[in-house]
């Protein structure tokens, strides 16, 4: 098989108009869209309309009160304690919060409603709210603690949404971010004020380190999107060599050297999920290395992402050999040039690569769901919101499905050894 | 050592190759001569087990090759009548890669690499890229891939085509070197008459799907051992006068080039009176009059009343 993955891979490599395709085209799809959509995203406030629950784990009297007793601890001069004491109970970074979200710049565009967390997520559920903002148990004296003792990891706040990538929900994430920014940041300026060495760079460290959940941007999202419609090109390249292949009769030429024609087959799939492998390191990288789409400092994020990329790739590979098989058999080259020309953009669309999916008919999302593209695309989501094995369990699955699916009719339909077309 | 019988394939209108039954011996070399859609390449695919015929057989040693191909393949290299090379890979690349499907590796691999670039001349340009070789070049290295593996028999689909004059001699003559000295047997395609007179022992001649005559050159020839063939050349090109003297009686076939005309008459026919007659007449000039010993276009031209090529 090495002869033939030698030669496929350098056949790809040789062919500057292909690679251009393979590499060129995302990225440039990806800073378009990433730079356009940003835009649109946060500017568009018309369309940002959406009812959040709050829900509120924390009692802030009781923080307060907390926070008093330690200050009375502490034994500092009765002035400084009293005015510590003052502060913290004047500061209330819920109502800070509730303020600004229903403050006249956001024109009541998010209206609150106050639930209690069963009920917010059984809203969420049935969709009569679109996002829940729950303030965790121990927030205000989180915050508190921060802002006036300069000690603790800063304030959080969860957001959870039916679509986390909606551009709605990507407002109110970064209407929700730059909040908690604020308060952390307001924290590292009185550590500041208050004589602790503290430097600008570690300041601005403070600004950045928010732990609002994070939500997804335009750069990352067609980042993957445009990384998972781009790998499908890679099945009609290798399909369309394949037809060069038999067109030129070298095709003959390798069946009459009587090697196992398996072994042909087998370089095609191999050397499509290699190229695949190569695409998305080279995407995910440059992306981030760009435009800072994926913060590279997690070893357990990227190490989820090479695994979903690895079935994504395994996938392509038998998708490369499906048509491979079904261009040998037709002899013609019919079929990749019908799937680079139509397939994969209606691929691309339903699994999510320009726009969320989110308000589409359910039976356009099931199928979507089950392209090895959006499955791949939900994949990586809901690793980038969540990192937990369990999430990538349904969406891998249905890859490995389809993937087998594609081998097995590949492999029904590739010209047996001595078998003659 | 290799027999077709009856060996015939139908595609859905048309019958390309019709019960064709031809015979190679051991260290034989075979010509194939037909004009373009003769049905030479079909006859190639099926006897190198390429394409399944639709009735006939095809035996190596006698025994037939159409349910177990391995044997044929084993001894056999086919050099197709296209440019079957990765044009985006260097001679060496393609060569090497050939090689190894046919299972050679290191030592052996390099060795037989650079003895095949050789035997077609090509040593000093190796490296570079297929797409940018001259057509004779592409053509030399089309055979050196088919010798990555020594074969006993060498199939050539006209290998010829698109070639200039020199490639095209470095070509017949390594291919003859290759029968004579080394004993490969050689079937050898083409609408060429002269490669196959000078390269073949033996000629089948095609035409639309069947042997219509086979032998020895000289057998061959002997089909006009009745008739001459005179060939006049004039001043110009005379259409009507060319017509004419095609119906004149006694003359069995007549073809026109630009300014020349052949005719086959038979042995001892006296029709040059009458020629020059309606020559004069049409008030043409004859420049030169010439008898020729035949050659395998005539006896086409005998055969089928047409040329070997438009
Ligand atoms: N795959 C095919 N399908 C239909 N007709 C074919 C096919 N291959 C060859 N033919 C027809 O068979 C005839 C013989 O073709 P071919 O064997 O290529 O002739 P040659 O090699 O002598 O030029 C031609 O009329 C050609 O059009
Ligand atoms: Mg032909």
């Amino acid at each position: 098989m090495g002869a033939f993955l030698v030669k496929d891979i350098m056949l790809l490599l040789r062919d500057r108009s292909e690679l251009l395709v393979l590499l060129a085209m995302p990225f440039l799809l990806i800073a378009i869209l990433g730079f356009s959509l940003r835009g649109i995203f946060s500017g568009d406030l018309e369309a940002l309309e959406m009812d959040v629950a709050f829900v509120t784990l924390d009692d802030e009297a009781q923080a307060v009160e907390a926070i008093q007793n330690e200050i009375d601890a502490m034994g500092i001069p009765q002035a400084d304690a009293e005015a510590l004491k003052q502060a913290a109970a004047a500061i209330s970074p819920q109502t800070m919060l509730v303020s600004l979200l229903e403050s006249e710049n956001l024109d009541g565009l998010i209206p609150l409603q106050n639930m209690e967390q069963a009920q917010a997520a059984e809203g969420l559920e049935e969709e009569t709210v679109d996002a829940v903002i729950t303030i965790p148990d121990g927030f205000t004296e989180a915050a508190l603690r921060n802002m006036l003792f300069g000690s603790g990891d800063g304030t959080e706040l969860q957001m959870l949404a039916a679509d986390l990538t909606s551009p709605q929900a990507e407002v109110l994430n970064s209407i929700l971010e730059e909040f908690v920014g604020t308060v952390n940041f307001e924290a590292a300026i009185s550590r500041l004020a208050g004589g602790e060495t503290v430097t600008g760079a570690e300041v601005a460290g403070g600004v950045e380190t928010i732990t609002a959940r994070p939500p997804i941007s335009s750069f990352q999202y067609y980042t993957i999107g445009m990384a998972v419609m781009f790998v499908l090109f890679v099945g009609s390249t290798i399909a369309s060599q394949a037809n060069l292949e038999q067109k030129q009769m070298v095709f003959d030429r390798i069946l009459l050297s009587d090697r196992p024609p398996l072994l042909y087959l087998g370089s095609k799939a191999l050397a499509a999920s290699l190229i695949v492998l190569v695409q998305l390191i080279l995407l995910f990288d440059l992306s981030s290395l760009i435009f800072r789409t994926f913060s590279a400092d997690s070893w357990s994020f990227w190490f989820g992402v090479a695994i979903i990329s690895v079935v994504l790739a395994a996938a392509v590979g038998c998708l490369a050999a499906l048509m491979t098989s079904l261009t040998l058999r037709l002899q013609s080259d019919a079929v990749p040039s019908i799937f680079s020309g139509g397939v994969i953009a209606l691929m691309a669309f339903l699994g999510g690569s320009f726009m969320p999916m989110g308000g589409t008919p359910e039976i356009l999302q099931t199928i979507g769901n089950w392209t090895p593209n959006g499955a791949a695309m939900s994949a990586y989501f809901s690793w980038l919101l969540e990192p937990e094995a369990g999430n990538l369990a349904g969406p891998l699955t249905r890859i490995g499905i389809t993937a087998l699916l594609f081998l097995l009719v590949a492999l029904a339909v590739f010209p047996k050894k001595g078998e003659v077309l | 050592m290799l027999d077709t019988d009856k060996l015939t394939k139908k595609f859905k209108d048309t019958v390309a190759v019709d019960n064709v039954t031809i015979s190679l011996r051991q260290g034989e070399s075979v010509g194939l001569l037909g004009p373009n859609g003769a049905g030479k390449s079909t006859a190639i695919a099926m006897i190198s087990t390429l394409m399944k015929p639709t009735s006939g057989d095809v035996r190596l040693h006698g025994k037939s090759v159409l349910k177990n191909n391995g044997a044929m393949r084993a001894i056999l290299v086919v050099v197709p009548q296209k440019i079957a090379l990765y044009e985006e890979l260097s001679a060496y690349e393609n060569l090497k890669f050939f090689g190894r499907i046919y299972g050679l590796t290191g030592k052996k691999l390099e060795g037989q690499i650079q003895y095949v670039l050789e035997l077609v001349g090509l040593s000093d340009r190796q490296k570079e890229l297929v797409k940018n070789y001259s057509g004779g070049m592409q053509r030399r290295v089309n055979l050196a891939a088919a010798m990555m593996h020594e074969p006993e028999v060498l199939i050539m689909d006209e290998p010829t085509v698109g070639i200039d004059p020199q490639s095209r001699n470095h070509l017949l003559e390594t291919i003859r070197k290759l029968n004579r000295e080394q004993g490969m047997t050689v079937l050898y395609t083409s609408h060429y008459m002269e490669e196959v007179e000078k390269l073949c022992d033996r000629v089948y001649i095609m035409d639309h799907g069947k042997v219509i005559a086979s032998g020895t050159k000289e057998e061959l020839k002997g089909i006009l051992s009745e008739e001459e063939t005179v060939w006049i050349e004039f001043d110009k090109s005379y259409p009507k006068l060319f017509e004419k003297l095609g119906q004149i009686e006694g003359i069995q076939h007549a073809v026109t080039d630009e300014h020349s005309l052949k005719l086959i008459i038979p042995k001892g026919a006296r029709v040059l009176g009458t020629l020059f007659h309606e020559a004069e007449r049409y008030g043409a000039q004859i420049i030169n009059v010439n008898v020729q010993t035949p050659t395998l276009e005539d006896v086409f031209l005998r055969l089928t009343g047409r040329k070997l090529r438009d």
